[in-house]
């Protein structure tokens, strides 16, 4: 057996920056160049996520139907075309921003940014394409539904947010029987608009390819500013619902905090990690690889536009589920009673970096970390600075955070199965 | 394209080696040459119960994951029908800590009884989130051992049964380590901005004196011809009915392996496709739809399914299914949906390339079909593929006696 070999740390991470450029009607196009690689990519981001929507699912259907027809092209000609060439259009939606991502090789993306044009400024929302769309997503939702994990994420916001809250609220598949085309109409006038947009491109984007995007982007219409104000949380500390049949309980732990501008949010995702954030975790260690109680673990903190909130999460044979939630709250204990040493905090810093050196291996993780930083009102230094704070943290103040905000009575839980 | 040298050592392990100049991480990719089809039937899921076991430690590195997240690594693995396999990504100036790693646990692994005991735990676990307790979690199991009456891959990887897992003593699970764990049956390939003599000496350097054995694989029993349909019916708590046909086809290094891939784009790749437009869109017979092969080894299997819309009866369904089987037989084939399938193979190629781990595991699994260089000669074969041959592979292929009928019926 050799000797092991030494360990190098990178004492940095660069993040190039992404080149702005305004166009006549106000939107904010990043660049980011990688002339190494034959592909392309733009991503179009909206403010025009669910929470933005009068009606349950409407916000998700507009951004699901602006692919299916056109004033000029059907649904089949739009498929074809992007087909024909191999590019790709996808559609994601949280519940913030809607993303409308093209792909394309460099030397298809003329006919690409044409079926661009057709499906970001003249989507028709027909009815026949429209009824398929509610029966299909009706179909898979209910099936969703069946899981105990789905049913606990939703339990889960509901506790966090309160039932009414744009958060936390899951609606009734069957309220897809309610919605019309006239209501996705309604959210593409409100919310596909100049002011409420930005743009940012990856790949091997020359100054022609550019100049295409930005005339695509130049023929947005015009709106006005949507509010995006939201009502105060109303957190339930316990709900559960009992599942007939089911073999294992899905478990949902934690607590609102606070968006990632917050100071503490790093530090907070520092605690995270050693919790649950990698295979090496302490929630890890304990529940899979000591106790067999289930096949996986995990803790995070999540980011939303106005709220952030830790969640750790897990599935486990029915009969563990009072040993799993005694393990957890064992570990989160530890956190607050013990400093954590100095080995094992060096191993999640370690770790935290490296995921962040895969996120931006290749042009479309920078654009997609770019995306992030520039929904939190900051450009890539921001990534640069996290790091920066990574590194710095030390065991003490993890401590100090863990007993700040793991309160247990501040905690929440739900469960099904 | 993805240039590679190739060096075998004397033990037997094939390393290959790729010079990626955009990426600052190196991938190192380790695949064995075994999967649930090496199982003997009152064994199985077991490869992928070892593959858990690799994580558990040796003498010298009690915990695997230690120096790889020390390293700023990611590793992880998963196993199926034909191999299991390993990888890690991290800072390329780490690269030796990898090799040192996945050198180590291929001598050195250290199988206790207590590993075993929780890993089995665990590996019960998955199966029943992944299979058990999940809607239409059987689906597959049911269709392989529907379409397979003798050959290994009847059986997923996750096995027959948890009792298998269960049953499994410290001992069988070390006779599986020496059988299948040992250089002449693994295949290592590196994709890192460094030196290719550079990366292959020090794969050299860690694995070159590994001791290899020449214990003798059991041979895997053929699946005979089949000679009439078949046809299961099940019923079962989920939303919505599916219909799945399978069909015996060719193995890996043959054409219909190319033939039935393009055909299955034809029929089911991406929003254009056939399937989604005559039988989701306009018919609106189906809630979803999907063809696709098994892309196996050994002969593999043709699939086409659907998920019903509550208004569909079966036998519409199933003969809307048939009607576009029969539609290829008969050659309705357009040369602008040749093309669009083609070009649509090459750009998944090179946006692929991007990443350096999807580099490092195609030239182990070429490697492992016997073909290495089939990796940069794909894009070429699918160009070359003609209407007429899809018609052919499409007669050949889609008969009633080549086929197996999965209805899984929504209670």
């Amino acid at each position: 057996m050799r000797e092991q070999p030494d360990i190098i740390i990178p004492d940095s991470v660069t993040m190039p920056r992404a080149e702005v450029r305004t166009t006549a009607n106000g939107v904010k196009i990043y660049r980011l160049d990688a002339n190494e690689f034959e592909v392309v990519r733009f991503t179009l981001v909206f403010r025009a996520g669910s929470s933005m929507q009068h009606k349950s699912f409407a916000a998700s259907a507009t951004a699901n139907m602006l692919g299916e027809g056109s004033t000029h092209l059907s649904a089949q000609q739009i498929a074809d075309e992007l087909d024909f060439y191999g590019s790709y259009f996808d559609v994601n939606i949280d519940r913030d921003y809607a993303y409308i991502s093209f792909c394309s090789l460099k030397k298809f993306f003329e006919p690409t940014v044409a079926v661009a044009r057709e499906i970001i400024l003249h989507p028709a929302f027909p009815e026949h394409e429209f009824k398929i769309y509610c029966s299909k997503r009706k179909q898979s939702l209910t099936i969703e539904r069946k899981k105990v994990d789905m049913q606990s994420r939703e339990l889960f916001s509901e506790a966090l947010f309160g039932k009414e809250h744009p958060y936390g609220k899951s609606s009734d598949e069957a309220l897809y029987d309610e919605l019309t085309t006239d209501d996705l109409r309604d959210i593409y006038r409100r919310l596909y608009t100049a002011e409420n947009c930005f743009v940012a491109c990856s790949g091997n984007i020359d100054e022609d390819i550019l100049s295409q995007i930005s005339a695509l982007v130049e023929a947005l219409p015009s709106g006005e500013k949507p509010s995006t104000s939201m009502p105060t949380p109303s957190t339930t500390h316990h709900l559960s619902r009992d599942v007939e049949g089911a073999l294992q309980t899905s478990i949902r732990i934690g607590r609102l905090l606070f968006p990632r501008t917050h100071p503490d949010f790093v530090g907070m995702q520092v605690v995270a990690a050693l919790l649950g954030g990698y295979f090496g975790s302490r929630l890890m260690q304990n529940l899979r690889e000591a106790n067999g109680y289930t096949y996986g673990v995990m803790a995070a903190m999540v980011n939303f536009d106005k709220e952030g909130y830790l969640a750790i999460a897990t599935q486990v044979a029915k009969e563990h589920r009072e040993d799993a939630l005694r393990e957890i709250y064992h570990e989160i204990e530890r956190l607050r009673n013990e400093t954590v040493d100095e080995y094992e905090l060096q191993m999640v810093k370690n770790v935290m970096i490296g995921e962040i050196l895969r996120i931006l291996d290749g042009p479309f993780g920078i654009a997609d970390v770019t995306i992030e930083n520039i929904m939190c009102g900051m450009d890539n230094s921001a990534t640069e600075e996290s790091v920066t704070r990574i590194f710095a943290i030390t065991a003490d103040e993890v401590k100090a955070l863990a007993e700040k905000y793991l309160k247990r009575e501040d905690l929440i839980e739900v469960y099904a199965g | 394209m993805i240039h590679y040298k190739q060096r075998i050592l004397k033990n037997g392990l094939t390393v290959l080696v790729n010079r990626d100049h955009a990426s600052k991480l190196a991938a190192v990719n380790l695949l064995y040459k075994v999967g649930a089809r090496n199982e003997s039937e009152d064994r199985t899921g077991f490869a992928h119960l070892f593959e858990h076991l690799m994580f558990r430690g040796t003498h010298n590195v009690p915990e695997f994951d230690v120096p790889v997240q020390m390293a700023c690594g990611e590793n992880n693995a998963f196993t199926n029908n034909d191999y299991t396999n390993f990888y890690i990504t991290l800072p390329k100036e780490n690269l030796s800590t990898a090799l040192w790693l996945e050198s180590d646990r291929m001598a050195n692994l250290n199988i206790s009884e207590e590993a075993c005991a929780t890993e089995k735990q665990v590996v019960i676990e998955e199966f029943k989130q992944r299979y058990l307790n999940q809607p239409y979690g059987d689906e597959q199991p049911l269709l392989r051992g529907l379409a397979y009456t003798t050959h290994p891959y009847r059986w997923s990887t996750i096995g027959l049964t948890p009792d298998h897992i269960a049953s499994a003593t410290t001992e069988d699970v070390r006779a599986f380590y020496r059988l299948h764990y040992h250089p002449s049956r693994a295949i290592l390939a590196i994709s890192a901005d460094l030196d290719e003599e550079l990366m292959l000496d020090m794969a050299e350097e860690y694995f070159g004196d590994i001791e290899d054995n020449n214990l003798a694989i059991p041979a895997i029993a053929e699946e005979p011809a089949q000679s009439e349909p078949r046809r299961l019916e099940v019923e079962r708590e989920v939303p919505a009915t599916d219909i799945t046909i399978a069909f015996h086809m060719g193995d890996r290094l043959s054409r219909d392996f190319f033939l039935g891939d393009l055909s299955s784009d034809l029929l089911a790749g991406g929003e254009s496709s056939r399937l989604v437009n005559r039988l989701v869109k306009d018919k609106g017979l189906f809630s979803s739809v999907n063809a696709y092969i098994t892309g196996s080894l050994d002969k593999g299997l043709f699939i086409i399914k659907g998920r019903l819309m509550p208004s569909t009866s079966e036998a519409d369904a199933e003969a809307a299914l048939w009607g576009e089987l029969n539609d290829l037989k008969e050659g309705n084939i357009t040369d602008y949906e040749m093309e669009k399938v083609k070009n649509k193979f090459e750009a998944n190629m090179l946006m692929g390339e991007i990443n350096i781990m999807n580099k490092a595991l195609n030239l182990c699994f070429y490697a492992m079909t016997g073909d290495t260089d089939l990796v940069n000669r794909e894009a070429e074969i699918y160009r070359s593929l003609t209407r007429d041959e899809v018609k052919a592979f499409a007669e050949r292929c889609f008969t009633p006696n080549n086929s197996s009928t999965l209805i899984y019926r929504a209670k």
